[in-house]
């Protein structure tokens, strides 16, 4: 009687031999190339994403009229955007002729200095943007028309030349943007690298694991 | 990956990984390359596992779309090669060689196959329902379920006087 191709199946895996899992040659590596290349990728992307919005926020800025805001946040992003380059420099020395694992961690050394270095720059940045967005909607005659239109007959109470609420309440924002600097970059960067550190963590204590065994 | 994500997550499923690499390739290096390839992408992917499906299901869809991305990837690659170096590599290839002569038959034949058609019998052959056969393919259980019988027949022929 012919055997069906079911049995012949279901037979033919009966033998365990029959089914010999290859090895996973060089697996860690691949791993580690494949995330510490999209890292790159993105690092780069956000570099690029930083300088073209600098300009937009320009010509934005020139448009509405709020040119001390678009010039202060021009200057910010590209230099945050040169930083950030040379940073980047750093990560192209990193030798790749070595293991996957000292490979991983000279990445994550890397990693940890540039968050170290972001978030101490971060409790200016803040204060920065706060300032930039604060002075130039001041200065904005479009601004000052809009809040014109809104309350109207609004007069600013001002002292000396100085819009005391308007400063006092600048001040609190730039305080607290200092004090909260570091844990928003720390949010920020988890959110556009979280899932890429978290793949490294999982590697290196993967790797730390196979070591150790 | 976690120290243990391959061997609880895709170890228990390298069965039908290796059955579904071994039906898309035509030599041991390929095959090695293609389950290397499927495990690493697995990896990769498991963020995207959202749970709408077992877990089991969305390995066997992801295996399958690596292998056939793979083909199609070799396949594109080998235009570019001239006559001679195809004959060349035709002549290195080896048979899917099993113990069980049976098997290494029906192997061959249902690489004789086209490529979704060796997805539906692979699947069938490892007793999946038609209605998860038909939710990793992307159609319906019916249209499995007719499919199924023509494959089966198709092997039939293809197999016929070859197996007692």
């Amino acid at each position: 009687m012919e055997k069906s191709i079911e049995s012949i199946w279901k037979n033919g895996f009966l033998d365990k031999n029959t089914i010999v899992i290859p090895k996973l040659n060089n697996l860690s590596n691949q791993k580690s190339i494949h995330i510490i290349d999209k890292f790159k990728r993105r690092f780069k992307i956000n570099i690029n994403a930083l300088i073209i919005f600098s300009f937009i926020i320009l010509v934005i800025s020139f448009l509405v009229k709020i040119q001390i805001m678009g010039v202060l946040i021009f200057i910010l992003l590209n230099v945050v955007a040169i930083i950030n380059k040379r940073l980047l420099k750093g990560l192209k020395k990193i030798d790749k002729n070595v293991s996957s694992y000292r490979y991983l961690k000279s990445f994550d050394a890397w990693m940890q200095e540039q968050i170290a270095f972001n978030m101490k720059i971060s409790r200016y940045i803040y204060p920065y943007v706060s300032i930039a967005l604060s002075s130039g909607f001041w200065f904005s005659s479009s601004f000052q028309k809009a809040l014109d239109s809104l309350f109207e007959g609004y007069k600013p109470y001002i002292t000396y030349g100085i819009p005391v609420y308007w400063v006092i309440v600048t001040l609190c924002i730039v305080i607290l943007s200092a004090i909260f600097g570091a844990r928003i970059y720390k949010w920020d960067l988890n959110l556009v690298y979280g899932s890429i550190l978290k793949k490294l963590d999982e590697l290196i204590k993967d790797m730390e694991g196979l070591r150790t065994q | 990956m976690s120290s243990d994500f391959y061997t609880s997550s895709i170890l228990p499923y390298s069965g039908i990984i290796i059955k579904i690499c071994r039906a898309y390739t035509d030599s041991q290096e390929d095959f090695e390359d293609y389950y290397q390839e499927v495990c690493l992408q697995i990896w990769r992917s498991k963020d995207n596992f959202r749970g709408d499906s077992k877990w089991s299901t969305w390995i066997y869809r992801l295996s399958l779309n690596i292998c056939l991305t793979l083909v199609k990837k070799k396949r594109k690659t080998h235009q570019y090669y001239n006559t001679e170096n195809i004959i060349q590599n035709e002549l290195t290839e080896d048979k899917t060689v099993f113990s069980d002569e049976d098997l290494s038959l029906l192997y061959e034949a249902i690489k004789q196959l086209s490529e979704v058609d060796r997805a539906v019998i692979l699947l069938y052959l490892e007793e999946k329902p038609n209605k998860e056969i038909a939710e990793i393919i992307g159609t319906t259980p019916n249209n499995i379920g007719v499919r199924i019988s023509r494959i089966k027949e198709r092997l039939k022929k293809i197999l016929n006087g070859k197996i007692n």
